[in-house]
């Protein structure tokens, strides 16, 4: 039987690429609420932040995915094909489970930092906002 | 032709749908706990909540595609339902646990938070 490599390339790929879209997708859809907090509510420079940022995970992430692509034996059997696929696969979303929990802290930690240097409200006003 | 395949496309789809439901269940029931520690901020807490269901689909899938590099080969029907249902038993505890850390870490955060402030506004 021929080798399936080239095969697995191209299973691996879009579902590759295709999971970092998801991911990053999401996180940055819900990162917005967590720019704006940052941002004390500057909507343009909060989505300005949070898209840049998006765009850098892409890259980063893309660009390690396309890194751990190769692999490093023959392939012959579609059993073997389908072992190594999911090694690769199964290893690249846990690696992309762990930036997104990373960035979740980011995200935690900036806007804690943002709330500790927030300046006290005027006098007579009531903060309604908790500090935590 | 060894029955490693077959098992694989029983065990996947099966624990996969078994950790969708399990992240859903959490992300659903979890909320209201989520707003007690946040308190009630229900925008930020959606998204957080968000963000960790997609989190937990992930790593969940990713680790169950993971450990299917590692069988070791099946021949025989019996070692199949043997293999099988050692591989699934496992899964389904390492589930459970992952389940009761969230529980507890949940239950403790409320409590801590609950202490700091005697008197917490509900929601």
């Amino acid at each position: 039987m021929t080798d399936k490599t080239v095969l697995a390339y191209f299973i691996y790929l879009p579902l590759a690429l295709g999971l970092t879209l998801y991911v990053a997708r999401t996180l940055f859809r819900n990162g917005r609420v967590f720019m704006l907090d940052i941002f004390r509510g500057k909507t343009d420079i909060a989505d300005s932040t949070n898209r840049l940022f998006e765009v850098g995970f892409y890259l980063l992430n893309m660009g390690f995915a396309l890194k751990v692509l190769e692999i490093h034996r023959a392939l012959e059997t579609n059993q073997e094909l389908v072992e190594v696929l999911a090694d690769k696969v199964g290893g690249f979303a846990i690696y992309l489970g762990a930036m997104l929990f990373l960035n979740l802290y980011l995200f935690f930690r900036g806007r804690r930092k943002s709330r500790e240097n927030r300046p006290l409200p005027p006098a007579g006003t009531i903060a309604t906002e908790p500090a935590y | 032709m060894n029955l490693n395949l077959l098992s694989y496309a029983l065990f996947f789809p099966a624990m996969l749908a078994i950790a969708v439901w399990t992240a859903q269940v959490s992300h659903r029931h979890g909320r209201v706990w989520m707003l007690r520690v946040f308190d009630g901020e229900a925008v930020f807490v959606d998204a957080v909540n968000n963000v960790l269901l997609v989190g937990c689909y992930v790593v969940n899938a990713g680790y169950l595609a993971l450990v299917i590099g590692w069988w070791e080969p099946i021949v025989e029907l019996p070692e199949m339902l043997a293999v099988l249902t050692r591989r699934i038993a496992t899964i389904l505890f390492l589930l459970a646990w992952l389940h009761y850390q969230n529980i507890a870490v949940l239950l403790l955060w409320s409590r801590f938070k609950q202490r700091r402030q005697p008197t917490p506004p509900m929601p």
